[in-house]
């Protein structure tokens, strides 16, 4: 089982990999054609890497969420998943050779961690983990195809060749409402991975709300993007600001994830 | 507004910095990790229990207080918006001229509800609206999180919180409850690695004033409710039966804790003092005793001894092994493991609940209901409908563009 998963996420890492490599190569190219190689290389890839976190969790016999190994691997897929979401929904292949740099940083990140499957402490051996978690993938996910959509909104107009961007990348307007929707889903998300967590933390730890380093980072990062949600709908702030925004929120998620995890030990040190 | 955004930046500025600071140390701490200049300063500043401190909680306060305001000034409008079934005066998002039959387009659109009526100068108008729940979205999570701060700043002030330790058979009492607490059993489950599975108390609470009683079973992640107060699993350690004898003779006994202190019965200056316990002892050359395994396989006692408050020496004992002062022996035996049972008593936590999820209501609204409104006026050259949308205006321009069969400009 575990030799599987193995491959599966080998594959997984050399499919993303792939995926963004023919996203580069279309937007130098200009040919449509390859981007819908690169696409459906995308969802193969999140199809592959699926079925690696399915075969760990039978391996593991409980959900694949418990450490940064696991942690990390699911934030790829999220993130994988919410861009896929977007690209095909908003016909924009373009978000594709964004994302998929990060997203194979991420699971990059994954494959330099622990893969050894370690039986759950007692706090973790709880229905809300799957709740919790899960939630808290699709909230970094959007958080992530957010910030890519923030930052091909800072390049857009300092990329060469006008005709066919304007082609293939939506116009400033369109692509900062597409940037909000994600930072919007992520936002719902975030809050329903606080509520859970802290629902979860009242039982494990008998206080939901423990001003622990991970909690009191997840309240920034919900501060930043509460902040940045509420000065586009009642400011108008729309466009560079709000790309910016878009942009320090997602490093507040990575600071959230990475940066707590290794330089401010606590309860949720595992994660 | 501008007030909520400045203060919402100060939260956020100020939660960070509180976190890269370990809280709840002492000044020496902080000057032995820092510098002595820094420690003052986080000192000072109390950022050594910055969550609790007068700046932080004064913060939360205009916060709640800027918030209250607010959403008491949205009010009155938002019931006047909800209730308005009358022809917009805002710019529409879009416009289509020449409509020939503009209740099938607002029908295309998701439109049922079409209320007819007449302009100022008199022509016949349609007006339809959906979503209107989505003008509520802000102001439901603005009760939202003031509920939840409300909750947790008043659950802070008001909650009681109390421990009770100690192997099965003992029975503690529960801080000034009232409560006595007695502990029926209390197991580890182990996984054949060797990893804990789960810690398992089985305890019973007496009201000592009525004597009534209640029995429950309290594990991680599965609290008991008893008395009005949760009960919850936190933790466990070593405890061990501690012999005193007298010129040879029996004079006390107790089971102890490791971590507590055993005053010689009728020598109180003289005092033995566990400090901990090595279920399978080995001594590890430059680290001390330490223990090669969980299982009891070579039991180890390390032990202190205090008279009038001074060390008079320290060592690790093992089972049959005893430690002489002046007329006395102690001896360590029958190690077993005590639970620590952690009660709390919040009445305010069903409030913060409530205000998470009230929040998340509300971000929902704001988020996914987006208020469309419709509105055709009968002119010669027939209907000309508009649309406006308050949220999400580009795609709903779009939407409504292709349904009418019109091309974006």
């Amino acid at each position: 089982m575990i030799h599987l998963e193995n491959v599966l996420f080998t594959i997984t890492l050399i499919m993303y990999l792939a995926a963004m490599l023919i996203y580069f190569v279309f937007i130098a190219a200009k040919k449509d054609a390859v981007s819908k190689v690169a696409v459906t290389v995308h969802i193969a890839g999140l199809f592959i890497h699926t079925a690696a976190i399915v075969v760990r969790g039978i391996a593991a016999g409980r959900l694949p969420l418990t450490n940064q190994y696991e942690f990390a691997s699911a934030f790829a897929w999220g993130l994988s998943l919410v861009s896929l979401l977007f690209i095909v929904k908003f016909k924009f292949p373009v978000l594709g050779a964004f994302a998929a740099p990060v997203t194979f940083l991420i699971i990059g990140y994954a494959a330099m961690q622990s893969k050894t499957i370690h039986s759950l402490m007692p706090a973790l051996k709880s229905g809300w983990l799957g709740v919790h978690v899960s939630t808290a993938i699709i909230a970094y996910g959007s958080f992530g195809v957010s910030f890519v959509l923030g930052i091909i909104f800072l390049l857009r107009d300092k990329l060469k060749d006008r005709g066919f961007l304007d082609q293939h990348i939506p116009n400033k307007e369109k692509l900062d409402l597409i940037s909000y929707r994600s930072a919007a889903l992520g936002m719902l998300f975030l809050t329903f991975t606080m509520i859970t967590g802290a629902i979860w933390a009242e039982r494990a730890w008998g206080s939901y709300w423990s001003w622990d380093p991970k909690e009191t980072w997840s309240l920034v990062t919900w501060i930043v993007y509460a902040v940045y949600l509420h000065l586009r709908i009642r400011r108008g702030w729309r466009g560079r600001s709000a790309a910016i925004f878009a942009v320090i929120g997602f490093i507040c998620v990575m600071f959230t994830y990475v940066g707590v995890n290794t330089l401010l030990p606590g309860v949720h040190s595992y994660a | 507004m501008r007030f909520a955004i400045v203060l919402l930046v100060v939260l956020a500025i100020a939660c960070s910095i509180a976190s890269l600071v370990t809280q709840g140390q002492s000044y020496e701490w902080y000057a032995q990790r820092y510098s002595e200049r820094t420690a003052a300063l986080i000192i000072a500043l109390r950022l050594d229990d910055a969550f609790h401190s007068a700046w932080f909680i004064a913060i939360n306060g205009f916060l709640c207080l800027n918030l209250m305001l607010c959403t008491l000034q949205q009010l009155p409008g938002l019931i006047k918006r909800t209730k308005a079934h009358k022809l917009p005066s805002e710019m529409p998002d879009a416009q289509a001229e020449g409509i020939d039959d503009p209740e099938k387009l607002f029908v295309k659109l998701g439109m049922r509800t079409i209320v007819r009526g007449e302009d100022g100068e008199g022509r016949e108008t349609l007006f339809a609206a959906k979503n209107r729940a989505g003008i509520w979205g802000a102001f439901v999570c603005h009760i939202g999180i003031l509920l939840l701060i409300v909750g947790f700043s008043l659950g802070q002030m008001t909650h009681g919180e109390f421990t009770a330790y100690g192997v099965p058979g003992q029975t503690r009492a529960v801080g000034d409850t009232g409560l006595a607490l007695t502990i029926d059993d209390f197991s580890i489950g182990l996984r054949e690695d060797d990893t804990v599975e789960q810690y398992e108390s089985k305890i019973t609470v007496t009201d000592l004033k009525s004597g009534a009683s209640e029995t429950a079973s309290v594990s991680v992640n599965n609290p008991a409710d008893l008395f009005g107060m949760r009960f919850y699993q936190n933790s466990t350690g070593w405890a061990a039966k501690v012999s005193v004898l007298k010129d040879g003779l029996p004079l006390d006994s107790a089971v102890v804790c490791a971590g507590e202190l055993l005053p010689i019965k009728d020598k109180p200056e003289l005092i033995v003092y566990f400090n901990a316990f090595y279920p399978d002892l080995v001594m590890v050359s430059g680290v001390g005793p330490s223990t090669a395994s969980g299982q009891l396989n070579n039991p180890g006692y390390l032990y202190s001894v205090y008279y009038n408050g001074e060390l008079l020496g320290m060592n690790v004992l093992k089972d049959g092994e005893v430690v002489t002062i002046d007329e006395y022996t102690v001896a360590f035996s029958e190690p077993q493991s005590y639970t620590l049972i952690q009660i709390k008593r919040d009445f305010f936590a069903p409030i913060a609940l409530a205000g998470g999820v009230v929040t998340l209501i509300g971000l929902f609204l704001a988020f996914y209901l987006q208020p469309q409104k419709l509105w055709g006026v009968r002119e010669d050259a027939g209907w000309t409908v508009s649309a406006s949308c308050r949220k999400g205006g580009k795609l709903f321009k779009e939407r409504f563009l292709n349904a009418a069969g019109r091309k974006e400009a």
